[in-house]
């Protein structure tokens, strides 16, 4: 335990504990709001909020929004005082620190790397990511849950995001912050970090486990029928699916917003299932081609 | 000895005070909205509002509280740059001067710091709320968008301010960094297809981030001017945007079925 | 209208009033601190302020004392009475009217002497601007009018200077008014003025500021604080002994050297020049900063950062030890050190070392050299019994093909060759340097094994060699030839061999037993694998070196020395600056603080300890010489002191000037290499401080004496070599030695005819001297001689010389016996040599008496009468 207490102590670290904590608070509190207005949906009553009457401003607002100021700037000084901002050595660009991590709000797309290329983990993905939280409102046209917690009303959606920020950013996040020591190898928080550990997992490429040399042709072939048949299979499925059971929503979504909803989507899923196919299958890479590899 | 309601009534009829409020406050409407719309920084708020935005529960005051962050890091950060030169020979040294030397020196670095970790942490959290309420759905789609700018800012001006005290852990955090950069298909020279472009590590986006092929001088430089004066004007900038749309788009979210 | 919830509402404003006061509690805590907390120095400026003045007032109050003790009040009543006197005697009618008087008359004067000033300045602004009218117009009348200006002004100046003169004498009337009793005030202010200084010197003390005080060196933007706590630390008078108010010890070396305005006090002491606000913080103890602070001795590794050359440098007599302890165990063997890349090998050549010693002897050495004798200065490598013989089979190998052990113990020794043996062992003083089961071995700086068990060791034949000519086994050994015959080496080998032997000693293959060609491989990799060949030759591995790590992972594991240059061991260079993240605590991480001197230590202290895998023996060092040795590592820096003070060594020096560093020519050179006289003495730079300087010995020393000393050499200091060098260093007293007899002037030069002694006085005479010593004094012939030396008898009895020398059997040992010194040296030398006795030998304790040329010469004259008749 004791490592363990030695990172989280850690002064920058610290901010993550808060976060940790801050955000279970909200998480709980945000599905705890939803599912009592979930409730009064089922009994047919108005939700939370829909008979509003108004307020005035002044004082209400003001001196909630005055009691915030002054608690948070109590919050902040307490922190302040209690820890000092880490300064380390001065900077010697010869002297590597293991392992070398980023900003901690970028762990989780550091922590891609272990996954993914470089340039899929910290270019294409990232923009994905900002791609796909700008097209939400556009994709996402259920006009149901407009202004109050709500989770029946609109399930996917929110499934599907929590997945994303919880999983895929903050859990990444503190995976990377907490799990990840020297070498970026995998330190439970009572393992003591080794520097001179090393750890070798005999990663294959997918199409080496059928015997396959990954770098020939039918290699090259058979990744690149793998890579696009996720990706032609993903689009084409469930449009089938919908097609059969649900045509009048594919009707209304259009396939304009179909193809971007089904492409985030996949996206979004080929890093689960690359995680699970590194971490479990030991598998490297699917896909090998001059320019890049999947 | 005057009793307080006359001292109050003296001090109320001074020119000064008249001067600063205009009028006397009676608990009116009148008097109410014009303490909103009479006042620079209230008038951002509409006259009434509806119960929820009172409520904490409903909004849990994120927003606000990161606009708080905000002002509260430029504060200390404007006072902190008079303590700093962007230079790799006085950075560090200027960092340590502040606990050793500048009167409050600790407690203003500290705040900046911690102050920045949590407008991180809150303008995250506001995101969440903001899905969770459905509250980017018409008409606020607009400005979702802008906030996602602004997300993209924070971690922005955040990243940006960990080269400035230049020293191990800020190096090479932006090392780490902006060695993705390196990696961005056809512009970084790792990443795929940059060798049809002739891309080398002195013409990629990485070059164009640091200002050279390594982190160093220009990268601290750049960085700071980033940190300072770029990404809190476009932050500034698209944050009257955002608010204007707020009260534009009517306000806090109401149910709508 | 919506209606506010009233008990809502209320219960918000005493949250935001609860909120709003801690908010002001923990502002002001946050101002406190920042004006406490984190300003510890504060309280250590008041506190030193508070001592300063106690001390102050302590010396004022002694002063009052003094002053009341010496009839300082009596004196000062009786001054003020006369100063009354006089006040009243100015006050008197006569003498105020006659004052009154003078003074109107003077200030009358002195208008008119202002005015005709006045008058001058007019005149001459007149006559200036004649003069531009007259050279622009070249008019008559302008000249006439400068002619006339120009009477005008001097009778002005003529006017003026007999003004001048009635009023000096006015004055001088006036001040003969008041002399006297300006003259009592004036004794009476200088009475007081002691004790005014000191009142003056409190009251200052109090307005001293409380504030940071930082050297910043400007070039380099250095700042250091530690004068922050550290308030006392160059002042003239300690005011405690505690710190941190104590003065720096021993500044008079090493702060008047260095002043601290240029300096700073972190190129010495490191820590965090910069920190204010922990001790633990200024001293650099704390994580994230590396260079923790330096106290005590342990500064003195300081020195490596500039000083080029430390010999004899004053203050550094702590690292110099350690210096020689780096050398006495050939560190830089394996480990790459700036500065000792020449310095020969640590241990002998083992190429033949299969016809030198018996087999089963080197076993159990490569076991455990310690179980051979306890001083042994090679370290253990940990082999085991399996490993020791195939690294013995492999070093036999060489020069036979058996294993093979000759055992004395049964043979009879030869009585009479015994006998002289035993005589000859002891006049050539085999003991200074050897030790036999701990007796002997005074030469502490020159490691020679101890021989007690060596005839258990060696075999004869070998050692007859060796004595013979040590050269021919070993180049570069610290054995000197000693100029024996035949006969003597003989008669001293059967002395050794029967008187030194180990009795416990297994001789297992006294018949020869044939080596296996398995075992010689397996030896082989061994020595590489360990790097033997770091301190011994051996055939083969002349130039071996280990390969870097990068090329091992491609199979190769051992180069030619010109194909790469890396020694086995980790290079050293700037080890006491590694970043810590570059030393591997291993499985220490936990049990040893995390700082990089720890780190060194327990290298020293455990080599092998940190992690599996690592080869560098154990030396068993002592936990002093642990001290001392990572003492010198950790000097070893990449040294951030910038050009301009750094101190190059003589070597150095001369390279830059061009100038080639010194080297010993002709025929002497060939006896140095053979008698090896710098193991002990220094000349011109070269060798060891053990003996005396033989730099100018030529100028020094007469020949005749130079040639009986060297036939028998004998005691000149007898207890110079204890002295206590003023309490600087702290090391253990050396005690009485003399020069080994090397039998000298017995054989010839090599490819000569000359004897060696010739060869010596040649070079003596011919080199080592020094055009700043006379050949002869000045003559002086107002005194005939006797009485110039009856003259120098009696200075030398005044200035009480013989406190220290010893002239007969009278007078004090520190100095040198002055009873032959009239053979020995030549009165040249004498006489500069009491001119400035630091010139030839700066850390000579002789005091500087600042004699006349006169005197020096009477007393050189004297001591040369001093001399022993030879029988």
């Amino acid at each position: 335990m004791e490592p363990f207490i030695e990172i989280i102590t850690q002064p920058d670290n610290i901010a993550i504990v808060i976060m940790i904590f801050m955000v279970s608070f909200f998480m709980v509190w945000a599905f705890q709001q939803a599912f009592q207005n979930d409730r009064l949906l089922a009994a047919g009553l108005p939700v939370e909020g829909e008979n509003d009457k108004f307020v005035d401003t002044f004082k209400p607002l003001v001196r909630i929004e005055l009691i915030i100021a002054v608690v948070v700037m109590v919050g902040l000084t307490v922190w302040s005082i209690a820890v000092d901002a880490p300064l380390e050595e001065i900077a010697n660009p010869t002297i590597t620190p293991n392992p070398a991590k980023a900003p901690w709000y970028f762990l989780g797309l550091q922590e891609l790397l272990v996954y993914f290329d470089p340039w899929l983990a910290g270019v294409v993905l990232p923009s994905l990511i900002v791609v796909g939280l700008l097209a939400i409102p556009y994709i996402d046209i259920n006009p149901k849950g407009n202004g109050y917690y709500t989770f029946s009303e609109r399930k996917y959606a929110i499934m599907i995001f929590s997945f994303g920020f919880f999983v895929l950013w903050l859990l990444l996040i503190v995976i990377g912050v907490f799990f990840r020591g020297p070498g970026w190898l995998w330190y439970w928080p009572w393992q003591e970090w080794d520097h001179a550990r090393v750890v070798f997992e005999p990663t294959k490429d997918l199409t080496a486990v059928i015997g396959i040399d990954s770098r020939s042709l039918p290699g090259f072939i058979i990744g690149a029928f793998l890579v696009g048949s996720y990706l032609v299979g993903g689009m084409i499925a469930p449009y089938r699916y919908w097609k059969k059971n649900n045509p009048e929503l594919l009707a209304k979504l259009g396939m304009v917003r179909y193809v971007t909803i089904m492409f985030l989507f996949i996206t979004m899923m080929s890093i689960p299932i690359k995680m699970v196919l590194r971490l479990v299958f030991l598998i490297k890479y699917i896909w090998i081609t001059p320019w890049f590899n999947v | 000895m005057k009793s307080l309601p006359e001292i109050t009534d003296k001090v109320k009829k001074n020119l000064i005070w008249k001067s600063i409020f205009r009028r006397d406050y009676r608990n009116t409407v009148r008097d109410k909205a014009q303490a909103v719309f009479g006042n620079v920084f209230l008038h951002l708020h509409p006259v009434q509002v509806r119960e929820s935005a009172v409520k904490l529960r409903f909004t849990w005051g994120m927003g606000g509280i990161t606009f708080f962050a905000f002002i509260l890091l430029v504060i200390t950060g404007v006072v902190l740059m008079f303590y700093y030169h962007p230079s790799i020979d006085q950075a560090y040294t200027d960092i340590k001067d502040l606990e050793f030397q500048v009167p409050f020196g600790v407690i203003l670095r500290n705040l900046h710091r911690w102050g920045a970790h949590f407008m991180v942490i809150v303008v995250m959290i506001h995101m969440f709320r903001v899905f969770m309420t459905g509250s980017y759905k018409a008409p606020r789609q607009f400005n979702w968008g802008i906030g996602v700018f602004l997300l993209v800012l924070t971690f922005l001006l955040s990243f940006t301010g960990y080269l400035t005290p230049w020293d191990q852990l800020g190096f090479w955090a932006i090392t780490v960094g902006t060695n993705m950069g390196a990696a961005t298909p056809l512009l970084g020279y790792q990443g795929p297809f940059s060798e049809y472009l002739h891309i080398t590590p002195y013409n990629d986006i990485r070059f164009a981030l640091l200002g050279g092929a390594q982190v160093g001088g220009n990268a601290l430089l750049r960085s700071y001017i980033w940190h300072c004066v770029a990404i809190p004007l476009i932050s500034i900038i698209l944050m009257f945007v955002h608010f204007w749309r707020v009260r534009k788009d009517g306000g806090i979210s109401k149910p709508q079925k | 209208m919506a209606n506010e919830n009233k008990n809502n509402s209320s219960y918000r404003v005493y949250l935001f009033v609860f909120f709003s006061a801690l908010l002001l509690a923990l502002s002001l805590w946050v101002v406190w601190d920042d004006e406490f907390g984190l300003r510890p120095w504060k309280k250590y400026q008041e506190e030193f302020k508070t001592l300063k003045h106690d001390q102050l007032e302590k010396d004022y109050r002694k002063a009052v004392v003094e002053f009341q003790r010496s009839g300082g009040h009596a004196r000062l009543a009786d001054l003020e009475a006369q100063l009354a006197k006089a006040e009243s005697a100015f006050q008197s009618k006569a003498t105020q009217e006659k004052f009154k008087q003078l003074t109107s008359q003077f200030d009358t004067l002195h208008e008119q002497l202002v005015l005709n000033q006045k008058e001058l300045q007019n005149a001459r602004g007149l006559f200036l601007e004649s003069e531009y009218y007259f050279t622009k117009t070249q008019k008559q009348e302008y000249k006439a009018r400068m002619d006339e200006l120009q009477r005008q002004i001097d009778a002005i100046v003529l006017r003026g200077a007999a003004l001048q003169k009635k009023e000096d004498s006015l004055k001088s009337s006036l001040s003969e008014l008041t002399a006297g009793k300006e003259r009592i005030a004036a004794e009476i202010e200088r009475m007081q003025g002691g004790l005014e200084d000191l009142k003056e010197k409190i009251a200052n003390n109090k307005k001293v500021p409380v504030e940071i005080k930082q050297i910043h060196i400007k070039d380099i933007d250095k700042a250091d604080r530690c004068q922050t706590c550290h308030i006392g630390i160059d002042g003239k008078r300690p005011v405690s002994a505690l710190q941190p108010f104590a003065r720096h010890p021993a500044s008079f070396i090493y702060l008047d050297h260095h002043d601290p305005a240029k300096f700073g006090c972190t190129f010495c002491h490191r820590g965090q020049g910069r920190a204010t606000t922990s001790v633990e913080k200024a001293h650099g103890t704390v994580k994230h900063w590396d260079e923790p602070l330096l106290a005590g001795d342990m500064t003195q590794t300081s020195c490596l950062n500039c000083h080029g050359d430390l010999k004899g440098l004053r203050g550094a007599e702590e690292i110099v030890n350690s210096t020689e302890l780096l050398k006495k165990y050939g560190c830089y063997s394996c480990h790459k050190i700036p500065g000792y890349e020449t310095v020969g090998d640590v241990g002998p050549v083992l190429t033949e070392v299969g016809s030198k010693v018996n087999y089963s002897w080197a076993v159990k050495w490569l076991l455990d050299p310690k179980l051979y004798f306890s001083t042994a200065r090679m370290p253990k490598f940990f082999f085991t019994q399996d490993q020791a013989e195939s690294i013995a089979d492999y070093l036999f190998s060489m020069s036979g093909t058996t294993r093979h052990d000759v055992d004395y113990s049964k043979q009879t020794p030869d009585a009479k060759l015994v006998e002289q043996g035993k005589a000859l062992w002891s006049q050539a003083r085999c003991n200074l340097c050897h030790t036999t089961g701990g007796r002997g071995g005074n030469h502490v700086k020159v490691y020679a094994p101890d021989l007690s068990k060596v005839g258990s060791k060696v075999n004869k034949e070998w050692l007859f060699r060796w004595i013979k000519n040590p050269n021919a086994y070993f180049p570069g050994t610290k054995m000197p030839r000693f100029r024996f015959t035949d006969e003597d080496i003989k008669s001293l080998v059967e002395y050794i061999t029967s008187e030194y032997k180990d009795e416990e000693a297994e001789l297992k293959y006294v018949q020869p037993v044939e080596i296996q060609v398995a075992s010689i491989k397996k030896g082989k990799d061994l020595v590489q694998k360990y790097g033997c060949y770091g301190c011994h030759k051996l055939q083969g591995m002349e130039e071996m070196v280990q390969i870097a790590p990068s090329l091992k992972r491609q199979g190769v594991s051992f180069l030619r020395g010109d194909e790469m240059r890396e020694k086995i061991g980790t290079e050293l260079s700037s080890i006491g600056s590694k970043p810590l993240e570059m030393l591997d605590f291993g499985k220490l991480k936990k049990s040893i603080p995390n700082d990089r001197l720890s780190y060194i230590k327990q290298k020293l202290r455990d080599p092998r300890g940190y992690r599996l895998g690592l080869r560098m023996p154990d030396f068993r060092l002592s936990e002093s010489e642990i001290n001392e040795l990572s003492a010198v590592l950790y000097g070893f820096t990449d040294s951030n002191v910038p050009a301009r003070f750094m101190v190059p060594s003589r070597q150095e020096l001369d390279r830059m000037a061009g100038v080639q560093t010194y080297k010993f020519t002709g025929d002497f050179a060939k006896v140095i290499a053979d008698v090896k006289c710098t193991n002990c003495h220094s000349i011109r730079g070269i060798g060891a401080d053990y003996a005396p300087d033989l730099s100018y010995a030529g100028s020094k020393l007469q020949e005749g004496w130079i040639r009986s000393f060297l036939a028998n050499p004998d005691v000149i200091r007898p207890l110079l070599q204890q002295m206590p060098k003023l309490g600087l260093t702290s090391g253990k007293p050396l005690a009485k030695i003399t020069m080994p007899r090397f039998n000298l002037g017995q054989q010839k030069v090599e490819d000569t005819n000359r004897t060696d002694v010739d060869a010596v006085i040649n070079f003596f005479q011919q080199e080592l001297v020094s055009n700043d010593i006379p050949k002869k004094i000045p003559g002086i012939t107002t005194l005939t001689m006797p009485e110039q030396i009856t003259k120098g008898k009696s200075i030398y009895d005044e200035k009480g010389c013989k406190a220290c020398h010893q002239i007969g059997t009278e007078g004090g040992a520190l100095g040198p016996n002055l009873s032959n010194v009239g053979n020995r040296l030549n009165p040249g030398f004498i006489f500069k040599h009491l001119e400035n006795a630091r010139k030839f030998k700066p850390d000579i304790v002789e005091p500087d008496y600042g004699f006349t040329e006169r005197e020096r010469i009477y007393l050189t004259n004297f001591l040369m009468t001093l001399k022993l008749n030879k029988k």
